[in-house]
């Protein structure tokens, strides 16, 4: 600690501080427009000059760390005047068209002269103008580089935040202008972090282009549907319609950034593809009805189903509040346990409980605090792009080791000190050799397996870097892409994460562990007790004592039988055994990795109920669409990846006859003669923080402006000890993956008509070897058949991709990837080959475009 | 050796690729005159760099050429030392003999005139870089000769030996 | 003439070929060096010596050595600053284009020094001949030894690549330069750190102008004492004085240090040019304040200079006569500037294009009466408050002009035209 003077007041900070950091502890502002919190300083804009006693020129306060004695002034005279003057500077060239710019109201420039600027100018030569018109950099980038005041917030954003490298600053001197390659954005990510960071009306949002002037917008603060990072962001609405998302630099685990899908892709709110009114299958077809008509026949088919099985699938997109009183409705109204929140994957309840030992809840920020962090599966940056970029940050910044164990090659591979590349579906043996040669390793004098350095390293050199680097290391982080639940092996996979994660726990490296979900609520679902062998707060429904408490505060009798998950309930479908299927905003018929057989399920149960906001492909099967609210239509809590509960707040009407979500299911109790209580999401969220023990004890209102959160559910631990994984054969052709690409994770991006013009067309990736051996051109057409069906989509070629791996999104629904699909194996094995020789087949299962028989 | 070889072999010299950005420009723009886009990409493709970093320095440096030049640029010294020397004279008679601006290309696409500053050699001001070459303590006779040398050079006409270049 | 130590070799015939270099006693420091001393002392005899740096700044370059960290993981660079951008100044091109072995021989003692085992030469990309000279130096160097692996038995190995610039002033500051030697745009870095504990690749860097490498294997051959002898104590040696604009015998003089301006201008280099007198010099480059007439008992050297309000800087000495506009001295002065500010910074990159737009128009005689005042106001603004020197050493020039030359200035104002056409 050093002790320094500011302004007469004397202060202790620690040694290394910069006297910004120090006057802003003190409450004092220092003016500044090229620093970045989050970014080392670049002290270029001179606005935060000060005074030190004994230095001839004034120093950069952002800049200059302190020294023990130091004595500091912030508001002399002679700083005034040297503020004024840069001001006065930066104005001489400065277009003052503030009643055409976006930014009037909203901009740092205006604010700092009105605060600090000259009141006059003597400025009277002819401006600089770079061009007349404004730039169009990108589909949602737009850029009038008049305006610009060269801070290079943007530019190193782009570069050392998200790892882009897309925008850069072209010639020198008063010439010098921020761009893309070439003058364009085209490839870039689409964040737009650098409009956001914009001080200025320089780069500007497309989109957002002279639709509102800032002071007619109503902001609401809420948080991203579209991944499990848990973002925050600002909606800016006018007359109850969308305008624009920002982000806020003092809060959330994202501060000022988001990625493309959480700034732009927010527009989906107005999809037109909205249900306008109840519905029910008449004559094969949906046809629209009133909601009391829809009552009737509900309550009529109901009664036709009596107490055969039902069961209940609910999207982890929707809020705490919906899934558990949706787990309630079907625990209690159903009398069923057969809930899940997952049509794409399965996951083994029995793992659940020993990893929850390790999932820390707790700020990212805090779990990057490791020296190590493993990554396991996934490719972090295309789905959980704002914790990739503080996983970056923390590699780059604190000299954190990064490990990485995927199938998929991802940008932060360049950051990373060690990437295993695994054969996909190979991820079980090589956690399980991995551990292996920790153990061993660890058997050995420390410090005797210091990396050989080499950078093209084969498999073994990637394990045996991997472990000798978790050795070497204090503290170990692993963080888990929910991809590894694709597979049949998730067990296996899960059992040998649970066992290395034991390891690290006695090797005393303090293990941490926080699964990366690409469902913005897919923990809140699980703690809601969304699962078939769990009740909320992922209690077992063989636990009696949860049972009876529940049983109580539910004034109802619930089942200690486990129940179905998805996939078996579609089993149960197909043998006619499944009464009602109740689907609240979910798409399985476009999602489960087995087209085949939700087609075939769906068909099969007596009563389909779909409750949903949109029009998707699973609603078009139903017996009974029942409209509710979207995403901003209601509140509720999301808890995120990090095990934060954060509000999401109402910004919009539920359009048409939507009604909010946990009102339909009171409706539904009703017409089985049952009652929901209690029915608003604020009594809701009452009863989740008294019943589900992780939650115990929040209150809504204390969930400030950045969550609260949960604590560590107390699970009974599993049996232990390594478990050797099941021999498997991943064999050597090629191999189909999925997951998300940058600009889509699907049911929401996918109705964002901001997202689909800047999202590639479907794609297929796979690896340059691979793409010559089979004669395949990049930017073609190709055909890619699996034992069930096929699709065409445009060749990428990936030249980081490992041979045998093939990448297609998941989510273009056009493309029914998952009627290649068949359930238990995943990878997918497939051929490829270039689409001419097969034309007619291509245009039958791929490009068809989407219909609906409604 | 081919571009891709000249660029391999400097970036040998820097422990970083980045390095190599510059000296790799430099050979592309012997190679091709100037520095187009696909260039700049060729560029930052064999040197497994990032695109932007390439046009970034393609813009910044002013020895680079994102646009054609003439055959003979000739880059006449301005700055002080020179300008003493007359080189403001210098300059409007090339300009009146070319017929064209500070800046311009003759239609022929033989000369493009610059102004540049300080060459470095201001003991025999005032002076024009060509390509390669300085031509120092220069007068409207001197440049006299040496465009009507370049013209001839220029339009495959055999060369004299030249004097003082 | 005293003695030329410095340019001994640039009239012989071939002089730049390894045999001329060696015949005339080439590389013997070297091999004195890496016998005789271990590198500590050969930074004591640099630090003996007060051997300041020629690039501008006068740093003792003894003691930038001293810098470096001893023990380090990393390896060292030694950079060579041969940008020479600086108007006015060529005395780094004729060393390299006439005596390239001198420079080489200057790294590898000062490598030696140091610990480097590389150097890169920074060469502007202009100097088209002298890059060309010192690449065969380099071949000739490795051929016989001098660079390479264990150079003359010794357990030092040392190479050196020469790196073309490609236009732009911005490159002869120290940390711009590592930026541009690291393929980015050359901006100028903030320091802490400094380069001599994380310069190159965030490796020890030292950075040192041709001409003080030079310096170094005479220092070694014939002694610190021989050095500080020469000249006034804290700033001695033998100096090269490079002399341009409106004199008889403009061109490269190697004196001693501390001679008196007006000696350079009148006995050396043969006063002003037929029926003229010698209104003003600026003494060391652009960057450096001009001196009128009666200034010009100054002596050239780093302290001299600097109170009188100048400095020795590059020591590119540009002679100033009565028919010359010194409004118009002063407009392209802040022409150079403005065009080679990198723009990192808002007082140089903004201040010094409206202090250009300003200047244009009084030399245009559309001056107004407060242009005067604002240009000081911007003088204000500007100096002191830029991130490197450029900004700077243009405020300051500036200033200078208006302090000297005012009636000049107004001139313009008043009758609105140009009083020396
Ligand atoms: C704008 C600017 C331009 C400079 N240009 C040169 C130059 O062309 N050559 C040079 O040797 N030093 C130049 N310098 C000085 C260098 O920054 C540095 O001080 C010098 O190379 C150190 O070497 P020395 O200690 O041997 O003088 C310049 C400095 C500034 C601020
Ligand atoms: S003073 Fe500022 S803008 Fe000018 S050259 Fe230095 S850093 Fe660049
Ligand atoms: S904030 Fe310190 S210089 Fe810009």
């Amino acid at each position: 600690m050093v002790r320094v003077t500011i302004d007469d007041h004397e202060l202790e900070v620690e040694a290394g501080s910069t006297i910004l950091q120090a006057a802003q502890s003190l409450g004092i502002e220092i003016p500044t427009f090229c620093y970045m919190k989050r970014l080392p300083p670049l002290a270029s804009c001179r606005m935060c000059l000060v005074e030190i006693a004994g230095l001839r020129r004034l120093q950069p306060a952002c800049a200059t760390a302190v020294a023990d004695g130091m004595a500091v002034r912030t508001n002399t005279p002679l700083i005034e005047e040297t503020r004024s003057s840069m001001l006065d500077m930066l104005l001489a060239n400065h277009p003052l068209d503030c009643p055409v710019c976006d930014k009037g109201g909203e901009c740092e420039l205006q604010d700092m002269v009105m605060a600090y600027g000259p009141r006059r100018s003597g400025f009277r030569d002819p401006k600089r103008v770079f061009h007349s018109h404004d730039i169009r950099l990108s589909p949602v980038i737009i850029m009038n580089v008049n305006r610009c005041i060269q801070c290079q917030r943007c530019v190193r954003m782009c570069e050392e935040v998200v790892g882009a490298v897309a925008l850069g600053t072209v010639e020198k001197g008063m010439d010098t202008a921020v761009t893309g390659f070439e003058g364009s954005l085209a490839s870039c990510d689409q964040c737009g972090n650098c409009v956001e960071v914009c001080p200025v009306g320089a780069l500007m949002s497309f989109p957002y282009r002279y639709k509102a002037r800032p002071w007619d917008l109503v902001e609401t603060d809420t948080v991203c549907p579209h991944c499990g990072t848990g973002c925050q962001l600002t909606v800016g609405s006018r007359k109850g319609e969308f305008m624009r998302v920002r982000s806020k630099e003092e809060h959330g685990v994202n501060r000022e950034t988001l990625c493309v899908r959480g700034r732009f892709g927010l527009d989906f709110v107005a999809s037109r593809d909205r249900i306008r009114s109840p519905m029910i299958r008449r004559d094969g077809a949906l046809a629209p009805i009133s909601w009391d008509e829809a009552g009737a026949y509900l309550r009529r088919r109901l009664s036709e189903v009596g107490e055969k099985s039902a069961g209940g699938l609910v999207s982890p997109r929707l809020p705490n509040e919906v899934i558990y009183q949706f787990q309630k409705l079907m625990r209690t109204v159903f009398r069923t346990n057969s809930v899940d929140c997952s049509s794409r994957w399965v996951m083994p309840f029995d793992m659940l409980g020993p990893l929850a030992r390790f999932y820390t809840r707790a700020p990212l920020q805090e779990v990057l605090g490791s020296d190590r962090v493993l990554v396991v599966g996934g490719n972090v940056t295309e789905e959980n792009p704002v914790t990739e970029y503080l996983l970056r940050d923390s590699v780059r910044r604190r000299r954190v080791q990064l490990l990485i164990l995927s199938a998929r090659p991802s940008r932060l591979d360049a950051d990373a000190r060690a990437v295993l590349r695994v054969r996909p579906g190979a991820e079980t043996v090589a956690l399980a050799a991995v551990l292996a040669e920790l153990t061993a390793a660890a058997g050995q004098v420390p410090g005797d397996h210091t990396s050989n350095g080499g950078s093209a390293a084969s498999a073994d050199d990637g394990r045996q870097r991997l472990a000798a680097a978790l050795l070497d290391g204090k503290r170990a982080t692993v963080f888990v892409s929910v991809d590894l639940l694709r597979s049949p092996q998730s067990r296996a996979t899960l059992q040998q994460l649970d066992s290395l994660l034991q390891l690290l726990q006695a090797l005393g490296k303090n293990p941490q562990m926080q699964f990366l979900f690409d469902r913005a609520n897919q923990l809140g679902a699980w703690d809601m007790g969304a699962l078939p062998m769990a009740f909320p707060g992922w209690r077992d429904v063989a636990d009696s004592t949860a049972r009876a408490s529940l049983e109580q505060a539910w004034r109802a009798e619930v089942s200690a039988v486990p129940g179905a998950d998805f996939g078996a309930m579609l089993d149960l479908c197909e043998q006619g055994r499944m009464g009602a299927l109740y689907i609240v905003g979910s798409d399985p018929l476009a999602s489960f990795p087995d087209r085949g057989l939700v087609q075939r399920g769906l068909g099969a149960a007596d009563l389909l109920i779909v409750q949903d906001a949109y029009l998707t492909e699973t609603a078009a099967l139903a017996d009974v669409v029942l409209p509710a609210s979207g995403y901003g239509e209601e509140t509720g809590t999301f808890t995120s990846n990090e095990g934060r509960v954060q509000k999401i707040s109402k910004f919009r009407e539920p359009p048409f006859e939507a009604r909010n979500n946990l009102t339909i299911f009171d409706f539904v109790a009703t017409l089985r003669d049952k009652v929901l209580q209690p029915s608003s999401p604020d009594e809701v969220f009452d009863e989740i923080a008294r019943l589900v023990p992780a939650y115990q004890g929040l209150t809504r209102q204390e969930l400030g402006p950045d969550g609260a959160f949960t604590k560590a559910a107390p699970v009974s631990p599993a049996a232990g000890g390594a478990v050797s994984p099941p021999p498997q054969d991943v064999g050597n052709g090629l191999v189909l993956v999925t997951g998300n690409g940058l600009f889509h994770n699907g049911y929401l991006s996918e109705r964002s008509e901001i997202l689909n013009t800047v999202a590639d067309e479907p794609y297929v990736e796979m690896s340059s070897q691979d793409a010559s051996r089979l004669g395949l051109i990049d930017g073609s057409p190709v055909v890619v058949r699996s034992a069930r069906s096929e699709l065409t989509a445009k060749l990428k070629v990936n030249r980081h991709f490992p041979e045998g791996l093939v990448f297609v999104p998941e989510n273009y629904i056009a493309l029914r990837l998952n009627a290649l699909m068949r359930r238990g194996e995943y990878p997918c094995p497939v051929e490829i080959e270039p689409a001419h020789t097969s034309l007619t087949a291509a245009a039958a299962a791929g490009t068809r475009p989407l219909e609906l028989d409604i | 050796m081919g571009m891709r070889e000249k660029i391999e072999a400097a970036a040998g010299r820097y422990p970083d690729r980045r390095s190599a950005i510059m000296p790799a420009l430099l050979i592309a723009q012997k190679e091709h005159g100037h520095l187009p886009g696909p260039v700049l990409e060729e560029v930052a493709d064999v040197l497994g760099v990032e695109r932007i970093w390439v046009y970034e320095l393609a813009t910044f440096y002013t020895l680079f050429h994102t646009e054609p030049v003439g055959m003979f640029h000739l880059q006449l010294c301005d700055n002080v030392s020179c300008m003493l020397r007359g080189a403001e004279a210098l300059l409007a008679h090339m300009e009146a003999v070319l017929g064209i601006g500070k800046g311009g290309t003759t239609s022929d696409g033989l000369f493009t005139l610059s102004t540049v500053e300080c060459l470095g050699a201001c003991e025999m001001a005032p002076v024009m870089q060509v390509g390669d070459d300085y031509h120092g303590d220069l007068d409207v006779a001197r440049i006299d000769t040496l465009l009507d040398h370049l013209r001839r050079a220029g339009s495959g006409v055999p060369l004299a030996p030249r004097a003082g270049a | 003439m005293s003695e030329r130590v410095l340019l001994r070799n640039v009239d012989v015939p071939d002089g730049h070929l390894i045999s001329a270099y060696e015949a005339g006693g080439g590389y013997r420091a070297l091999a004195k060096a890496l016998r005789e001393h271990t590198p500590d002392e050969i930074i004591e005899l640099v630090k003996n010596s007060n051997l300041r740096g020629r690039g501008g700044a006068g740093f003792p370059t003894g003691m930038k050595w001293s810098f470096v960290p001893k023990q380090a993981n990393k390896p060292k660079y030694l950079c060579c600053n041969a940008d020479e951008g600086e108007p006015g100044t060529f005395k780094d091109r004729i060393i390299m284009e006439r005596d390239p072995h001198q420079l080489i021989e200057g790294m590898a003692i000062s490598a030696y020094a140091i610990g480097a085992e590389t150097a890169y030469v920074y060469v502007r990309g202009e100097y088209v001949l002298a890059i060309r000279r010192l690449e065969q130096a380099i071949a000739e160097a490795h051929a016989k030894g001098y660079l390479g692996t264990r150079i003359l038995g010794a357990d030092f190995n040392f190479t050196v690549h020469v790196h073309c610039g490609a236009g732009a002033y911005i490159c002869g500051e120290e940390t711009a330069m590592l930026d541009s030697l690291e393929g980015k745009r050359a901006q100028p870095r903030l320091k802490p750190p400094f380069p001599a504990v994380a310069g190159l690749y965030a490796s020890p860097t030292v950075i040192n102008n041709v001409e003080t490498l030079v310096c170094v294997p005479h220092i070694v051959s014939r002694g610190a004492d021989w050095f500080r002898g020469i000249g006034p104590d804290k700033s001695p040696g033998p100096k090269l004085y490079c002399v341009s604009g409106q004199v008889r015998r403009p061109g490269l003089y190697e004196l001693p240090m501390g001679i008196p301006l007006r000696e350079l201008v009148d006995e050396h280099a043969g006063g002003a040019l037929q029926g003229r007198k010698v209104k003003a010099v600026i003494p060391g480059g652009v960057s450096a304040s001009v001196i009128p007439e009666s200034g010009l008992d100054v002596r050239m050297d780093f302290d001299s200079l600097a109170a009188v309000g100048s400095m020795l800087g590059s020591a590119g000495v540009i002679v100033i006569d009565d028919t010359t506009c010194m409004v118009k001295v002063a407009t392209r002065i802040v022409e150079f500037f403005h065009h080679e500010s990198c723009g990192k910074c808002t007082p140089c990159r903004e201040g010094l294009n409206w202090v250009f737009k300003v200047l244009r128009r009084i030399e245009a005689g559309q001056g107004a009466p407060d242009d005067i005042e604002q240009l000081q106001g911007l003088c204000k603004g500007i100096f002191g408050n830029t991130f490197c020197a450029l900004g700077d050493g243009a405020a300051m020039g500036l200033r200078a002009a208006l302090a000297h030359f005012e009636h000049e200035f107004t001139a313009h104002i008043e009758e609105h035209r140009c009083p020396f056409h």
